[in-house]
Formats: C-alpha cells, sequence, structure tokens
C-alpha cells in the first residue's frame, strides 16, 4: 500500500473532515441547505462547460450535479435513461427522479455528450426544477467556434437575468471571476505538492477536497483550502508507492477507488479528469478590452478538453505533459461503461503514452465503483510490471 | 486494385449481392419498377466505388448525414460509411470479421457495432482506402468520435464538420462557414474546383425530392398503406447515398406514381393490413428479409416512422446553395433527435401516430445507440396518453449475437397478439 517515508503514521489533518462531510452528505449538505434557507437560490449544472461564473455573478450557489459516489442499484435511472446509457448519467437521474436535488432552482447543461444531453432532455421533462438551460457548445477551438459559444454564454447570461429578474453586472462576473480563479491558483498549489517524490498528501484525499469543491460555496471552499495548504505544509506529511500513476478517463467522484488503487501500492499523483484537473486547470484571464462574458466563454471552450473535443490532440498533449511534469510512470485509463467519447480516443492515447515508454492499465468501470476485487487484482498485476520494468 | 484486395474487398461482395437483388426484383411476377431503379442505382453506386482508382476518382469516405450533394458537385465518389456498414450486414449476412478487428484495435463493445466494425475494416483491408475522411457530430458521439481513428487507420487526411446542436441564426451561419471550410478542405485534396452551378442544380433537385418525400409519406397515410412493410429503408438509402442526384428524383417519381396508384385501387402493401405500425429506429439489417416476410405474414405495414421519414417544414434556395445544404440538415427527420428533445420532437410523435393511424409502435432498442434508447420511456410515456402499445425489441443493428431472429420472431408474435386483442 501508499507507505508514508518520514514517519510510522502521517499526522491526521482534521480539516479533510470537513471536505470530507461535505461529500458524504451531498446532495443536501448542510451548506446547500443553510444557503437555501437564506432565501438564495441554487442551481446544478451538468457538465464543465457550463460557466459557474455567471450563476455565482447572479448571487445563486452553482452545484455540480453528480450521481451516487459508491455503487448502488440504478433501478430508476435505467428505467428512464435505458441500460446503454453511462451510469454516470442514470446516477444523477435517479437522485434527480427521487428528490435528492429538490432543491434546486434551475439546471444548466451543454450539447457535451450523449449522456449529457439526454440527461438534460430527461431532467427537464420528468423532474420539475423551475429553470432549464441548454448551451450548444461547438466542438472546435477556433475563432467562430469561440464567437459561437460566447454567443452561448450570452444568451445563458440574459436568460438567468430574465429568469431572477435582476443584472447580472460586469462588476459581479469579475469578482466571481476572482474567486473562481482563486480557487484555481488554490488547487494547482495543491497538485504541485503532488509533483514531489514524497507528496504530503495521497490521491484519495485529493479526491476529496475536490468533489467538496462543486459541493458548496466558493468562498467557503477556499477558506478551506487554505486551511489545508498550511496544514499540509507543516504537517511533514509524506507518501510513496511501488510506482507514480496517472488516472485519466470518465467522470470519477468515489475516492474509494483510488484509495483501492493506492492500497494496494500505487501512488496517484495526477488526473485527467473532468471532477479534478479538466475542472480546475485554466483560469479565466481578464485582459485587454475583453468583457467579463468573453474572458469567461473563452476559458470554458478552451479548458482542458474533454474527449468531446477536436483535435483530440489537444487533450492527448495535455495529458502527455501531466504525465512528464508529474513524472508517471503508469496510466490507469478508468472509462465508464457506455462513455463513448472517452472509449474512442482510448487506443489512440494508450499508443501516445506507450510513445512515450508509459503503459497503461485500461479499465471498464461503471461510475461509483470503489475499484474492489478484479480491479485490485488488475491494478496489482500492472503495479508488477512497472515494477520489473524498473529493475 | 490487385486482385487480392478485391478478393477481400466487402465493396466487392456488396456488388454482387446487389446485383442480385437487381435480378430477383426484375424476376419477380409484379416487377416493382421503383424496385429495380433502386438496386440498380445501388448497384452503380458501388460499381464507381470499387472502380474509383483505376479511373482516377478522388473518393471521400463520410459518415451519415453529411451532404453528399457537395461531393456530387465537385464530381468527387462518395462513400457512405454507415450505410455501408449496414449494406455488409443485410446483403452479405456477415459482420464477426469487421468486430473482430475492431475489438483488436482496443475499441470497446459498447461503441456502436457499425463504427466499431469500419474501424476494423479498414484495419483489415476489407473496405478500399479512400483519398479523405469527411465526419460529423451530427448525430451522435459515435460519429463525432469515429474520425480520427479512421485517418489514422488509412492514413488519409480528414475534416470534421462541426455541427451546432440548436437552430438559432448564429449557429446556421456557423454551419454555413464550416461546409465553406470542408469545400475549401476537398478543393486542396482533390484538385477540383467547386462547380458551384452544378450544386445549385443539385440543391434545386433535392427540393424537390423533399416535397417529393413528403407527398411520399403522405401516400402512406391511406388505408390499407401501399408501401412495403420495411419500404421505409429504401427511402434513407435514397437520401443518404443519392441526395441531389438525377436518378433520386427520378425513383422517387416513379415511387410516388406507383403509390398513387395503389391508393386509388384501393391496393395494400400486405394482403391483408390488420396492424398499423410506428417504426422509432433502426431494426436490424441482418433480419430485413425476416421482418419482411413476418410482416408479410401478420398483416403488419410499419406506415411511420417519425425520426426518418417526416421532413421538417421549409424550402431550399438553389440561388443559396451553401445556405441550403446547411437549411436541409436542419429539416432533416432525424434532426429532431439530434436537437434538445423539446416539444418539437415529442409532438411529431403525436401527430404521426394520430395521422398514420397507428395501431402499434415498435421501438429498435440498438445496444450501441445511446442517444436513441435514453428516448424509450420517454416515447412510450407519449404514446401510452395516446393509449397506444410500444414493443422494445434489444437488438443490434449489424451484431447478430444481441438478438436472434427466434427471440424478435417470437416477442413480435406476442405483440401481435396482444394489438389482436385490442
Amino acid at each position: 500500500m501508499t507507505t508514508p517515508t518520514s514517519r510510522a503514521e502521517n499526522a491526521k489533518l482534521h480539516v479533510l473532515d470537513r471536505f470530507r462531510r461535505v461529500t458524504q452528505t451531498f446532495p443536501k449538505t448542510d451548506e446547500i441547505l443553510g444557503y437555501k434557507s437564506q432565501g438564495k437560490k441554487v442551481f446544478g449544472w451538468l457538465c464543465t462547460y457550463a460557466p459557474e461564473e455567471i450563476i455565482h455573478a447572479a448571487g445563486a450557489l452553482p452545484i455540480r450535479i453528480v450521481g451516487y459516489s459508491h455503487e448502488t442499484d440504478l433501478e430508476d435511472g435505467t428505467a428512464y435513461f435505458y441500460v446503454n446509457n453511462c451510469s454516470f448519467s442514470r446516477s444523477c437521474l435517479q437522485l434527480g427522479l427521487r428528490g435528492e436535488y429538490e432543491f434546486l432552482d434551475g439546471v444548466v447543461g451543454g450539447s457535451t455528450c450523449d449522456g449529457a444531453r439526454r440527461l438534460f432532455d430527461l431532467w427537464r421533462n420528468y423532474i420539475g426544477t423551475p429553470f432549464h438551460h441548454v448551451l450548444t457548445v461547438p466542438r472546435k477551438y477556433i475563432e467562430r467556434a469561440h464567437n459561437l459559444y460566447h454567443d452561448q454564454v450570452r444568451q445563458f447570461h440574459r436568460h438567468l437575468e430574465e429568469f431572477l429578474d435582476i443584472q447580472i453586472t460586469d462588476e459581479a462576473l469579475r469578482h466571481s471571476i476572482e474567486v473562481y480563479n482563486e480557487s484555481r491558483r488554490l488547487l494547482k498549489a495543491l497538485y504541485d505538492l503532488r509533483k514531489l517524490s514524497a507528496p504530503p498528501i495521497t490521491g484519495a484525499e485529493t479526491m476529496e477536497v475536490l468533489n467538496a469543491s462543486f459541493r458548496m460555496p466558493k468562498e467557503l471552499f477556499n477558506d478551506y483550502l487554505r486551511e489545508l495548504m498550511d496544514g499540509l505544509s507543516t504537517s511533514g506529511n509524506s507518501y510513496e508507492g511501488r510506482a507514480r500513476l496517472m488516472i485519466t478517463g470518465s467522470h470519477l467522484t468515489n475516492p474509494e477507488f483510488i484509495k483501492s488503487i493506492e492500497d494496494t501500492g500505487g501512488l496517484v499523483v495526477t488526473d485527467e479528469l473532468c471532477t479534478s484537473t479538466r475542472y480546475w486547470s485554466d483560469p479565466v484571464v481578464l485582459d485587454g478590452d475583453q468583457t467579463p462574458l468573453q474572458a469567461i466563454s473563452k476559458r470554458y471552450l478552451n479548458n482542458f478538453p474533454c474527449a468531446r473535443m477536436f483535435p483530440s490532440d489537444e487533450r492527448f498533449e495535455r495529458i502527455l505533459n501531466l504525465a512528464r511534469d508529474f513524472r508517471v510512470e503508469g496510466v490507469i485509463s478508468q472509462i465508464i461503461k457506455y462513455c463513448v467519447p472517452y472509449a474512442h480516443d482510448r487506443p489512440l492515447l494508450t499508443e501516445k503514452l506507450q510513445a512515450q515508454g508509459i503503459p497503461t492499465l485500461s479499465l471498464d468501470v461503471e461510475h461509483g465503483t470503489s475499484g474492489s476485487g478484479q480491479i485490485q487484482t488488475r491494478v496489482q498485476a500492472f503495479l508488477e510490471m512497472l515494477e520489473s520494468r524498473q529493475r | 486494385m490487385t486482385s487480392t484486395e478485391r478478393k477481400v474487398n466487402k465493396i466487392d461482395a456488396l456488388l454482387r449481392a446487389c446485383r442480385l437483388m437487381l435480378r430477383m426484383s426484375k424476376a419477380r411476377p409484379e416487377p416493382r419498377k421503383s424496385e429495380i431503379m433502386y438496386y440498380q442505382m445501388l448497384a452503380d453506386y458501388y460499381t464507381r466505388l470499387l472502380n474509383a482508382r483505376e479511373a482516377g476518382d478522388f473518393v471521400a469516405a463520410h459518415t451519415v448525414f453529411f451532404p453528399s450533394e457537395i461531393m456530387y458537385a465537385m464530381d468527387i465518389v462518395p462513400m457512405h460509411l454507415e450505410t455501408t456498414s449496414w449494406m455488409t450486414a443485410l446483403f452479405l449476412g456477415e459482420y464477426a470479421d469487421l468486430l473482430s478487428a475492431g475489438a483488436e484495435l482496443g475499441l470497446a463493445p459498447e461503441i456502436c457495432s457499425p463504427h466499431r466494425g469500419l474501424a476494423g475494416a479498414f484495419a483489415i483491408d476489407a473496405l478500399p482506402r479512400p483519398n479523405v475522411i469527411l465526419w460529423s457530430n451530427m448525430v451522435c458521439d459515435n460519429t463525432a468520435k469515429s474520425g480520427e481513428l479512421l485517418m489514422k487507420l488509412t492514413g488519409c487526411p480528414g475534416f470534421f464538420l462541426d455541427h451546432p446542436f440548436q437552430n438559432s441564426e448564429g449557429e446556421m451561419n456557423y454551419l454555413v462557414e464550416e461546409l465553406a471550410d470542408m469545400v475549401r478542405f476537398l478543393e486542396e485534396q482533390s484538385g477540383r474546383k467547386m462547380d458551384w452551378d452544378r450544386l445549385s442544380q443539385g440543391v434545386a433537385r433535392m427540393d424537390r425530392q423533399i416535397e417529393l418525400l413528403r407527398q411520399v409519406g403522405k401516400l402512406r397515410q391511406a388505408v390499407p398503406s401501399p408501401f412495403h412493410p420495411q419500404g421505409f429503408l429504401e427511402l434513407l438509402t435514397i437520401d443518404y447515398l443519392f441526395a441531389g442526384r438525377p436518378e433520386a428524383t427520378e425513383y422517387l417519381e416513379t415511387l410516388r406514381q406507383e403509390l398513387a396508384e395503389a391508393v386509388s385501387q384501393g391496393k395494400g402493401a400486405v394482403p391483408k393490413e390488420r396492424f398499423r405500425l410506428m417504426t422509432l429506429f433502426l431494426p436490424p439489417m441482418y433480419l430485413i428479409g425476416f421482418l419482411e416476410r413476418i410482416s408479410q405474414e401478420y398483416g403488419a405495414v410499419s406506415v411511420t416512422e417519425p425520426f426518418f421519414c417526416s421532413w421538417g417544414e421549409g424550402r431550399l434556395d438553389p440561388s443559396k446553395p451553401l445556405e441550403s445544404v446547411a437549411r436541409k440538415s436542419y429539416m432533416l427527420p432525424e434532426m429532431r433527435m439530434y436537437g434538445p428533445l423539446d416539444d418539437r420532437a415529442l409532438s411529431e410523435i403525436v401527430d404521426s401516430a394520430k395521422q398514420y393511424k397507428i395501431d402499434g409502435a415498435i421501438y429498435y432498442a440498438d445496444i450501441g445507440c445511446r442517444h436513441t434508447c435514453a428516448t424509450i420511456k420517454l416515447f412510450k410515456d407519449v404514446l401510452d396518453e395516446l393509449d397506444i402499445p410500444v414493443l422494445t425489441l434489444d437488438c443490434d443493428v449489424v451484431d447478430p449475437t444481441i438478438a436472434s431472429e427466434e427471440e424478435i420472431r417470437d416477442k413480435l408474435e406476442r405483440f401481435f397478439e396482444l394489438l389482436e386483442d385490442r
């Protein structure tokens, strides 16, 4: 298992418990319900191409709609969605159908993948959330794609203003950009610590922090994260493993999955997931004559890309850079069954990583899996293979 | 092309199958002229593709719903990838070798089988190598994601056409610019210039073809329905492979005439029409012959396929050819499934059910088709309100290991019994 290097037991960081608590009671967390009880609005977003800053600038709380973070029956989700849609989408829908997101005032989606767009369709038809908006998200990065996306972001901005009967000012947007960029800066600093030979935090712990990041008011999250960074700098904690690993692929929120990998001795030092690096990696850059909405739309379309984007080389290049920066020795590609964009890319990405001397372990999983049983056996064999290469 | 390449080439086998179908059509006691034209067109399509290299033609392999009008206007030979995939299963009944080759590439079994098979086909040289690959996100993630791997497997350059999700003016303009870029790409790659007059002529014919398709649809509302039970597949193929071609107009004119005559004579496509059905999505291609037979046996006719045959409102303007090609893509019946699934898509189901007086609906739940299967519950609920039963058949469009003929027969027979009892 992942082992502390400098002392028998690494110090327990109590601030991590706060992040865990947010995760454990989600969606109905004290933070969200407390926000609602003040008469404020809460909006759920379905995909990282939905610009949170606009919701935040409207004085509302943006939270990410996710499914169960553990394995469970998806009876309702499957009945409404059918079995051949990814278990992430089915899981989200099931939580919605069962009233777990009943506090939401609105839902914002994007045309990102088949699962996401149908989740939006079914949500709109079967779950009585008052506000719905879906953005067309181009698949290219060229100038006209940016113009189109900017237009979409402006429409969303206008729609939200109409629904809330308020004006979302540029000043409010600038403030929200700063709050969200601060979050991104802090998360980057956290990830930089994981570049160390013996990082002070495990991959599983990092996932708990990330889960909280889109489930609570950002300002409060930033406070918690600052406290964590202070704690890490003085804790003297350090972890090593049999190999430094990166996780790529589909939506993942279950820290137990990463823990099971680390329990076999792998050390997860970075990732390419829409719940982590792809969520926080790029800041909104306000420069020149750009309006806040232009800066926001540019950031969201240019951000570390999802497998949906074209050309895929942009994503592959970023993954290879991560692998180099974090000195990754092996990649675990975890793809939820029926997550087609990532499944299509897998052969191409595997080949590119192989060309850099980085082996890939391909795991086909269901959303929420804890990674026990056969997965652990396969990770174990993968680690043995990586160790044999080191000898 | 060498004789060895011909031996493994699916196009060669498809061509032979089309010619056989053509001979069989001609040999029927009462040959249907439009059917003979249809198989002749298919045979010509695959002949041109097979001989393209020797003839010095430029071949563009493209995914479904790609505007082939543009390729025809540039004298480029189109190779419709998914249709070629389906035809392989339909006419040759063999697909396992292609799926196996796709699996060897590392493609997960959840990826839709026609696309896994296409990648496999190029990997083992079972399809001729095109000059370029063209693909778009219309209509699903599989089409959007298939192109880059095909480019790698074939060593061809490619162009990805980014089709916007919704239908605003800005999105229409975006699509027109995408199409203009694609034309420039094709000009650079092929060394041929776009013949805009020819494209305008193609658009004018397409406008006529859409009108004819609407008229054919109207004739199918008659009781009994004059078109054969699985006839809509012909209509699909005509648009997929021959959009804007003169022979497509001729085929549709002929078919309309045949159907009009049958309607005026009160003549149905089956001996005794008992069940009028709505077909939702694609039936398994390897079972089309069987589906045609059991439909005849039970008097069950697919009279409406809202997402394949109900064209949207509007006309095309030949003086604005590229804009018209973009506009056409928003008029496609399938487009209702691509954009947000709002009242427009749901009302089409209700309207079709009423106009075509359907007794039941068959939903082909293709295991590899996620965006359609996610609508099963939604569409069932809509049809439930009209008291119309829906049979959901789990299947795969090309892979016979998902559902056998026996299973499908059993379920269909029980469904027909249920309809009979009602």
